[in-house]
């Protein structure tokens, strides 16, 4: 794997450099695991405050509040309830939550039993994608480790807390990174979203209260515990603190995963961390937080700040931070058309206008291979993404809307221009 | 495979799928793990092995039939020794994963997914695998291959037992 990550001394990636850190022993020579003993004599409740002061934000791609989710979870510690990492990472451009654990899975287990304490969850597992099988492996391996030390299991330290933690893997289909999604695979049903409310925090796996976060966000948790919610705060902005990570790939000339202060222009993030775009070329667009989040057109681009707020007001969203740079030789119409040919495959089929209206925005797109296509399908496009946005249980059909409303809103003239235009062959 | 012969885990897997069962506070939850293990021994997933799971963990065959035909990588068609994923999301079709598809398709005779005529490989359009910084990328069987054109790709798929 191309390793282009930076090293400077943030929270995620600090252990990054350590050869071997995936060992539990050189972990926590390196301070690992220190955290996480001194939180067991915290009160669970002062770490969710902790949490919920740092500002730390669903790093999975929705944004919303870690800490103020905890806040939703039953506070009946004899209560059966779960704890579910959300390591499925399918959002398309994403790649960081992998990147994150293959090198360093401890990092991971030591925020989740941060937060098993905290939130007196029981049992934990870590859902990961069926693809990522090593990367299964590599958190296997470490869960073994972290049992072996009494980190796991029955009485945790002698402080008379079980935790057991285990991996469950995945089987191909983006919509189990969708938490309810996850829930139904979880529980070995196909991956359908359930109608929300109830939120899985209060009804989740198995009918019982379940914590989803994601791999980031938990990961996160061992480094504001440590030095505290102010000193996460010193990056980022008020709203919207704290470090991220970006999955950069498309046309730069280093791709890889970098963690930067959030609010790091795009602009700084294409030019140094990932040596500009290739080949000397001229920027075109930026999908910005994965392929469900509106394109930026090249001046938009050069000016956006990656963090919350400043990606929303510019029309599109930060997601999970997966960033994909198009250059000048790009063709925006086979970019929708990748797009879309994704979102059809990946609708769960229980919703009619994600299962229709994903396929018939493909059908409409690819209308110019079978000769049929006209200036006026652009419209119809738009017209057909508006009408499945808010409609269904879950997110999959505004994320197909989105980017495809978004696209349109920028390069409506060059895809009236690919529709219309006859395909070579 | 006969019919005649007998269909169950190996003993080792038998003992895997019971430590499986301790994971999980509901039999169900242990599914997907278990087909995982099932589809490793066995190659993929046909009826009389549907069967068989559905007797040994107490759920109803068509719920087994409906989840392995949920996720991309459960398969109730017969597939190759070796799977080949190739990743025609957006940063990969940006730098060729398609014509890679399309020219694996094409070099090795087959179609998607149908295994080669020497039974030998199964090849797999797939979305983002999550490697798009290694675009075009691919998996053979569970190792990433990175950076690749379609020589290499053969060159490699080549290798595979």
């Amino acid at each position: 794997m191309k390793d282009s990550a930076n090293y400077k001394d943030y929270a995620l990636l600090s252990y990054h450099h350590i050869p071997g850190v995936h060992n539990l022993e050189i972990f926590e020579r390196a301070g690992g695991y220190e955290t996480m003993k001194a939180c067991f004599d915290k009160d669970p409740e002062a770490i969710k405050e902790e949490v919920k002061q740092s500002g730390l934000r669903g790093r999975g791609g929705a944004g919303f509040s870690t800490g103020v989710k905890w806040g939703f979870f039953t506070k009946d510690r004899s209560a059966i309830k779960y704890l579910l990492c959300n390591a499925d990472e399918s959002e398309p451009g994403t790649f960081k939550d992998r990147y994150l654990v293959e090198k360093n899975p401890h990092i991971l287990i030591e925020g989740m039993i941060i937060s098993a304490w905290a939130l007196g969850t029981q049992k934990g597992y870590i859902y990961i994608r069926g693809e990522f099988y090593h990367q299964a492996m590599i958190l296997e391996k470490a869960i073994k480790e972290a049992y072996a030390n009494g980190y796991l299991g029955k009485n945790i330290l002698g402080k008379g807390f079980d935790f057991d933690l285990y991996v469950h893997r995945g089987a191909g289909a983006y919509i189990c990174g969708e938490e309810t999604g996850m829930i139904s695979s979880l529980e070995g049903k196909k991956g359908q979203p359930k109608l929300k409310p109830p939120f899985p925090a209060i009804k989740g796996y198995r009918g019982l209260p379940t914590m989803v976060n994601n791999v980031e966000s938990l990961a996160a948790i061992p480094w504001i515990m440590k030095f505290g919610a102010n000193a996460y705060k010193q990056w980022g902005t008020e709203k919207s603190p704290g470090t991220k990570l970006f999955s950069i790939s498309g046309d730069v000339n280093k791709p890889g995963v970098i963690e930067v202060p959030l609010s790091t222009t795009l602009k700084e993030i294409i030019e140094v961390h990932c040596g500009g775009v290739r080949n000397g070329n001229k920027l075109k667009a930026v999908i910005p937080g994965g392929s469900s989040a509106p394109i930026f057109n090249a001046e938009d681009s050069l000016i956006v700040k990656m963090d919350y707020e400043d990606v929303a007001a510019k029309g599109s969203m930060l997601g999970s931070g997966a960033i994909i740079v198009l250059d000048e030789t790009r063709n925006m119409g086979e970019v929708l058309k990748w797009t879309l040919e994704f979102y059809h495959h990946e609708s769960c089929g229980q919703c009619t206008p994600c299962r229709e209206g994903t396929g018939w925005m493909e059908k409409i797109l690819k209308r110019k291979e079978i000769g049929v296509a006209k200036k006026s399908d652009i419209e119809l496009l738009d017209k057909t993404a508006a009408s499945m946005r808010g409609q269904t249980i879950c997110a999959l059909a505004d994320a197909a809307a989105m980017p495809t409303q978004g696209m349109i809103k920028v390069f409506r003239n060059e895809l009236e221009q690919y529709v219309t235009t006859v395909a070579k062959k | 495979m006969s019919k005649l012969e007998k269909i169950e885990f190996t003993a080792e897997n038998l003992a895997r799928y019971k430590e499986y069962l301790t994971r999980y506070d509901d039999i169900e939850s242990a599914l997907l793990p278990t087909l995982h293990l099932a589809q490793e021994q066995f190659g993929w997933l046909p009826d009389h092995i549907v069967k068989y799971l559905a007797e040994l963990m107490g759920i109803p065959e068509i719920h087994i039939k409906e989840v392995i035909s949920f996720y991309d990588m459960l398969y109730d068609t017969p597939v190759g020794r070796n799977i080949v994923h190739v990743c025609t999301n957006i940063t990969c079709s940006m730098f060729g994963g398609r014509e890679i598809y399309q020219g694996l398709l094409k070099h090795y005779e087959t179609d998607f997914l149908t295994p080669t005529r020497d039974g030998r490989i199964s090849i797999q359009k797939m979305e983002c695998l999550g490697a798009c910084e290694i675009a075009p990328c691919m998996r053979l069987n569970n190792d990433f291959l990175g950076n690749v054109d379609l020589q290499t790709a053969i060159h490699k798929i080549d290798e595979l037992p």
